[in-house]
């Protein structure tokens, strides 16, 4: 019981965050001064998820091994040529498959 | 019924340059395709989470109920750890949901694009409100060339895809039992993937700023309460973006 109702609460919870603005904002204008710090949600968040993965584990301080890195760096560096996130996958993984089998 | 008026209710008033049932598909599946690089990011990131609900004390039903309730891998996730430790209840709750603050900032930067839509129909596009619908649909919706009711169907089309495939992968590793193989990797196709984004995200020095703090702030936060760490580095790297942009000069790209 106690399961679900746990449940309950995060996935209402989060549904609350996620329409709270589209019901608050309605038909209305946000105030310009939003324009700016809101440019920022995207590459912020994204940096932060990309820094808890890479370089935390369990709780602590923990950074990837040089094969992940590497990859990560051949992704980078591919998407920011190509603009394609798909492409940057298809290099950066064979990367990852051959270090990670030469036990980098 | 196009796939317009099907979302937006028979009744909207707006006019639509396309009315035609492919040509609202087609702009779904244009979403669902655009999509696509982050919806192979999530579906082993599924699996992972599948093949843990199935070994966990929660319970199949529970743990795949899970899945659609909270449509969060990383909250889900620490729900279903945290249930399986027998954590108390009320700490889950509020852990789970300081880990999805971050929803409320992605709804304020999407909102407004839906602004003048029915309520229902932001009832429904708030449901799928998640890092990659925002990363995906915003800079999209910047270029600036899609009406109110066609960025309804592209968000559609983009964020069901990758909230079904994400539920889809649960579910399939619960009932298989699967197991990843360990040399594919797949634990590193989400980040990967938020890689490849951010690589797109940061088109000046402001923003190459915000994520470089933010990164360097969520390693070295990683030890606060409650998995702040998370939302402190994005708050921390806003403030570093904007206070970059301010320095420069330069004017922000209107949201």
């Amino acid at each position: 019981m106690n399961t679900w109702l746990v449940l309950l609460g995060v996935g209402v919870g989060t549904y609350c965050f996620r329409v709270a603005m589209f019901v608050l904002v309605g038909d209305r204008q946000l105030p310009a001064w939003t324009d700016r710090p809101l440019a920022f949600v995207g590459p912020a968040a994204i940096g932060a998820l990309v820094g808890g993965m890479l370089f935390t584990s369990h709780g602590r301080f923990d950074a990837v091994g040089l094969a992940e890195l590497a990859s990560v760096a051949a992704a980078f560096v591919t998407v920011r040529r190509t603009g394609d996130v798909a492409k940057g996958l298809m290099v950066a993984f064979p990367i990852l498959w051959l270090l990670t089998a030469a036990n980098l | 019924m196009t796939v317009e008026s099907a979302v937006l209710g028979a009744s909207a008033a707006a006019p639509i340059d396309e009315t035609s049932r492919s040509s609202g598909w087609r702009l779904a599946l244009a979403g669902a395709r655009e999509m696509a690089p982050m919806t192979m990011g999530v579906v082993p990131f599924g699996f992972a989470i599948g093949a843990m609900i199935a070994s966990s004390s929660v319970g199949v039903w529970a743990g795949i109920a899970s899945a659609p309730l909270v449509l969060a891998g990383a909250a889900q996730l620490a729900t279903l750890q945290m249930l399986d430790a027998g954590a108390d209840p009320a700490v889950i709750v509020v852990s789970a949901l300081v880990i999805n603050l971050r929803l409320l900032l992605y709804g304020t930067s999407l909102a407004p694009w839906f602004r003048g839509a029915r309520l229902r129909t932001r009832l429904l596009v708030a449901e799928v409100v998640i890092d990659q619908t925002h990363f995906v649909c915003v800079p999209r919706f910047e270029r600036g060339d899609l009406t109110l009711e066609r960025r309804v169907v592209y968000y559609c089309g983009a964020g069901f895809s990758l909230a079904g495939a994400f539920v889809a992968s649960q579910v399939l590793a619960v009932v298989l039992g699967a197991n990843l193989p360990p040399a594919a990797r797949l634990d590193m196709a989400a980040p990967l993937a938020l890689v490849g984004l951010l690589a797109k995200a940061t088109i000046d020095v402001p923003r190459t700023l915000a994520a470089g703090a933010a990164i360097c702030v969520a390693a070295a936060a990683v030890a606060m309460p409650f998995h702040l760490s998370t939302l402190v580095a994005t708050l921390a790297a806003i403030v570093v973006g904007v206070t970059a942009q301010l320095r420069s000069g330069r004017k922000a790209v209107p949201s």
